[in-house]
């Protein structure tokens, strides 16, 4: 299967040496929806978080993000909005797995200066399940580059899938899920988002999730 | 005919429509439960009126992604329109739309910096789970017909007949989807009352009239897609029947079910999603 049927007309390539950026619409969409949200990241500020009422009295507490840790922690948003949208238009296998590992890695690290113990433990067992992942991802591609000789996108999906190819996929596969923590791994990751500041939270949601859509692109691409 | 033009006239029947279909499900709702219920255009009129009425913003919020977000939530539905009615593109675009759709639901929760909107929020993730039945449907679609463009699959159908006969259970897990995104659905975890309005709590005036705007489009939007790639190739006269037929389905599902804990939400949702996923493979396969 090529990128046309897939993801609409080719409107252009960007070769830069050996990796090539393909752009169709549906690359395009995803990588321009991240990109926006990477800007609206940039320019907010958190919000106050109200939590419900103190016992024994009426008043509500307030949690909020310290000076420090919403600078570091935008920095990591940013770099993983930056990260997740170069998932979206790249054309190679190896780069793909790559930015994947690097929003695993930046989506800890945005909740890993939060003073909550929830929130923290569930980024140690969120951490654990992307570490264990890591080898699946890295590896299933090994394989896949190994069957056929190449990592281009183009070129696989070119190339009809041999028995190695699809067990390469599938590790790749299970790779996906755990290191974008969702289904069945989601529930790793669901308390990482009670902790306040809105900004950096919703690219740790919207990198995991556009990361799946693009990896079924990728795996059709590689299987059929 | 002009493309802006078309564009325009489509985004305006699917806001109608979808208003209108609401309406009804609403009214279905209501009889099922024999109370007399509003009357059909009832969401349509609070739609429109909420264009009209005072915009105030808490102080807690974060304010881009507050207002920004809203804005997003109707750009992407329309982008859905385009994508879907008015160019037959690639069925992957509009998971990439419905993926948009479920930050929005997450990301106007938490900006609000409510305690509703931070629940609806977590839920939001949780709920991540009927990505996945999405997602195992459309790649079924694509296994049978060979192709990820709407046109194609339509003209596909044309020759074969409809993809319901054939992949019954994937069009069973889009159907899914369709219960869960309805008002009232038992699967809607972040709009339970417990929490308000979810993630919508926190949103006034000007902002939920885009919220509501955006939510007619969106059901007509998927309305259309479960029919085009499953009941395709319909005319406008079988569009509406199927919708209204739809939306009297789902009315009488959410009269009758109470809404499901989060935790038994998503399993419920994951075990129909895995039965009726490995149902599909037997159907293809065998």
């Amino acid at each position: 299967m090529d990128f046309i049927t897939l993801g609409g007309d080719l409107l252009g390539v960007i070769p830069l040496g050996d990796i090539v950026l393909y752009l169709t619409p549906f690359n395009l969409f995803l990588f321009a929806v991240l990109l926006g949200f990477t800007v609206l990241i940039a320019f907010s500020k958190p919000e106050t978080q109200v939590e419900a009422a103190k016992f024994n009295t009426l008043g509500n507490s307030e949690v909020k993000v310290g000076e420090k840790e919403f600078r570091q922690r935008r920095f990591l948003s940013i770099i993983c909005g930056i990260a997740s949208a170069g998932a979206m238009i790249t054309g190679d296998l190896f780069n793909f797995t790559l930015f994947m590992a690097l929003v695993g890695i930046l989506n800890i690290g945005i909740v890993s200066a939060v003073k909550q113990t929830s929130v923290l433990n569930s980024a140690f067992n969120y951490g654990l399940i992307a570490m264990m992942c890591s080898l699946p991802l890295f590896g299933g591609a090994a394989i896949i580059l190994a069957a056929t000789g190449t990592l281009s996108l183009e070129i696989l999906s070119s190339m009809p899938a041999n028995p190695m190819v699809v067990f390469g996929a599938v590790l790749m596969l299970i790779g996906i899920l755990g290191e974008s923590g969702v289904a069945p791994f989601f529930a790793s990751k669901a308390e990482m988002f009670r902790t306040p500041g809105s900004p950096f939270i919703v690219i740790i949601h919207l990198s995991s999730l556009f990361i799946i859509v693009r990896a079924v692109e990728i795996l059709l691409l590689v299987l059929w | 005919m002009n493309l802006m033009a078309e564009i325009l006239i489509q985004v305006v029947i699917a806001f109608l429509a979808g208003s209108l279909l609401l309406g009804l499900h609403r009214k279905i709702m209501a009889r099922v439960q024999r109370r007399p219920g509003p009357p059909i255009i009832q969401y349509l009129l609070h739609s429109l009126k909420f264009f009209f009425k005072e915009t105030s913003i808490p102080k807690t919020v974060s304010k881009p992604f507050y207002i920004g977000i809203v804005f997003i939530l109707a750009l992407i539905w329309i982008v859905g329109v385009i994508v879907g009615p008015v160019a037959h593109d690639s069925l992957l675009i509009l998971f990439g739309v419905y993926a948009v759709y479920k930050i929005v639901e997450h990301n106007s929760g938490s900006s609000s910096g409510s305690p509703y909107g931070k629940l609806s929020c977590v839920r939001a993730v949780l709920s991540a789970a009927t990505e996945l039945p999405l997602f195992a449907s459309i790649v079924f679609v694509y296994l049978v017909t060979g192709s990820m463009n709407i046109g194609e699959i339509i003209a596909y159908q044309s020759v074969h007949g409809s993809l319901v006969y054939t992949i019954p259970f994937a069009a069973l897990m889009f159907f899914m989807l369709i219960i869960t995104k309805s008002p009232y659905s038992p699967f809607a975890i972040t709009k339970d009352k417990a929490l308000i309005s979810g993630f919508e709590t926190e949103h006034f005036g000007l902002l939920r009239g885009f919220m509501h705007f955006s939510e007619s489009i969106a059901w007509y939007v998927m309305l259309w897609v479960f029919l085009t790639i499953f009941f395709g190739p319909l005319n406008a006269v079988g569009y509406l029947i199927g919708m209204i037929v739809i939306t009297f389905i789902t009315g009488f599902i959410n009269a009758t079910t109470p809404i499901l804990s989060p935790n038994h939400s998503v399993m419920t949702q994951i075990t129909i999603g895995a039965f009726c996923f490995f149902a599909t493979i037997l159907m293809i396969f065998i």
